[in-house]
């Protein structure tokens, strides 16, 4: 797993909080590389640490021990980081073209330059024609689309999602798994997803890393070999269903 | 419409019982005072009104800058929570208007003092409402800007001020009722101006069609001041307004 284009390398990552009963291993020692456009999901039951994980590497959360390696000398995390919520966290006194704009805002870029940008991502995740509404005027999912045009505005490298559908409703949620895979090819980044879904992260991934339960250890990594790009229809195949029973059984639940 | 039925009702129900003026006027004496030359002149309406709604005003210029400003600092530092916090606690618990006389010892008589004493009435919903407003942002909200490295400012500019907007406004309307009772006050102690020293000195001569009169100026400033803020909601805050026409769509 060690190309030349990995982008992220984790590294015995640990975190243990402080409670009052003492501590508490939220995430034992996880390793696993990231390459270049690679689309990875992180599987595991809940409580086992994945959001963790991830707000790690977001720098939102100290880190107890090990490392995070990045292999690109350009790559400044503040800036090449695309963070997508569970919820879809937009600004309801902002305009979705203003939402969209909020990085820009924050990390003190030409505001102008980048509205033409915001144009094409509302685009991108079928939002034309939306930008001038309030984000109470739209639905769940077309909420968590502004969020996705949001985390790409500043045009990070590297986009976190932690389990972005998680809210909406099955039917929605795979007509959005569809539409990310689409965002995903059309803005060639690099995708960690986190999600407690087999069957979403077996369709939309390479790479599915497993996490066992409390304290979290990586207990498998499967690549999945499914044939780009992917339609609602290899749901139904032999080698799909392969997959998502192995990783089932390796979280036991089989 | 049913008010100019009650009004009607009124003036019949006078007439017909007989009722003295220094009991209750009839709405066209009422009316007389504002209008019948030789009142209007001995009333001086527009001084009063001009003395009143500047001291409302100012008091609520004064309370919406200084409160929004204390609800500010008191989120900013939680050191200064913590210290400022239970004094204006305490202070709120003794009746305001009681320090009415205080400020007048030490401020004088005019507009002035009024106006101290109607921001001192009315200061402390603004800071609650501002504070609470600032406070209430979702943890994840904050998150959203800190992995971009967000600075304290940015935090306050894009996401606290905003999100305090419809709790300020549910301050400022509470506020603004406060503000005119704040004035009115300073001016029944002592004034040589304003809508309060007109009801006094109407009553020293037991004229009752003035003192109603003043009532319904009064009634008429209140609600032209409401109306006023409720506007400014709308304008400040149309994103509010946008949502519930939505529903309608959706």
């Amino acid at each position: 797993m060690s190309e030349n284009n990995t982008l992220l390398s984790i590294r015995n990552l640990r975190k243990v909080y402080q409670t009052r009963d003492g501590e508490l291993e939220a995430l034992g020692s996880v390793s696993f590389d990231v390459n270049e456009r690679e689309f990875v999901s992180i599987v595991g039951p809940s409580g086992c640490g994945k959001t963790t994980l991830l707000r790690i590497i977001a720098g939102l959360l100290p880190k107890s021990d090990g490392e995070i390696i990045v292999n690109q000398s350009n790559f400044d995390p503040t800036r090449e980081v695309g963070f997508v919520f569970q919820k879809a966290l937009l600004l309801h006194w902002r305009r979705v073209l203003d939402n969209v704009l909020l990085p820009i805002e924050i990390l003190k870029l030409d505001r102008k330059k980048y509205i033409d940008r915001a144009y094409e991502l509302l685009k991108l995740v079928g939002l034309d024609g939306f930008e001038k509404r309030y984000p109470n005027e739209l639905s769940g999912g077309m909420q968590q689309r502004v969020s996705i045009a949001r985390a790409l505005i500043h045009d990070p490298k590297l986009i976190l999602m932690d389990e972005p559908f998680g809210a909406l409703d099955a039917i929605t949620r795979e007509k959005m798994n569809l539409e990310l895979l689409r965002i995903w090819s059309e803005a060639q980044k690099t995708i960690l997803f986190i999600t407690h879904e087999i069957n979403e992260a077996v369709f939309l991934s390479d790479r599915v890393i497993v996490l066992s339960a409390r304290p979290s250890k990586m207990v498998g990594s499967y690549d999945i070999d499914l044939e780009r790009p992917r339609t609602l229809q290899q749901k139904a195949t032999a080698e799909f269903g392969e997959y998502t029973v192995n990783i089932y059984q390796k979280l036991e639940v089989v | 419409m049913v008010v100019v039925i009650l009004l009607v009702a009124w003036q019949i129900l006078v007439d017909a019982l007989k009722i003295k003026k220094y009991i209750l006027p009839s709405p066209k004496l009422i009316l007389d005072s504002f209008f019948d030359p030789r009142m209007a002149a001995k009333n001086k309406w527009w001084r009063h009104i001009f003395a009143t709604a500047g001291g409302v005003l100012g008091s609520f210029a004064l309370t919406l800058f200084a409160g929004v400003a204390i609800a500010i600092f008191l989120t900013w530092s939680k050191t200064a929570n913590r210290l400022i916090m239970p004094i204006l606690v305490l202070f709120n618990s003794i009746p305001k208007i009681a320090l009415a006389p205080l400020f007048l010892l030490w401020l004088g008589y005019g507009v002035f003092p009024n106006i101290m004493i109607a921001f001192t009435v009315a200061f402390f919903p603004v800071v609650i409402n501002a504070a609470t407003g600032m406070q209430a942002v979702d943890d994840d909200l904050l998150d959203l800007v800190r992995y971009l490295n967000a600075s304290q400012l940015q935090i306050f500019t894009k996401i606290r001020i905003p999100n305090s907007l419809p709790y300020l406004f549910a301050g400022i309307k509470t506020s603004a009722t406060m503000c005119v009772v704040g004035v009115l006050v300073g001016e029944f102690i002592a004034s040589k101006r304003g809508l309060g020293y007109l009801l006094r000195d109407a009553q020293a001569f037991i004229d009752m069609p003035t003192m109603f009169a003043c009532l319904v100026v009064l009634a008429i400033m209140g609600i032209s001041f409401f109306g006023l803020i409720s506007l400014a909601e709308r304008l400040i805050m149309p994103w509010r307004f946008a949502a519930v026409e939505s529903n309608v769509q959706r």
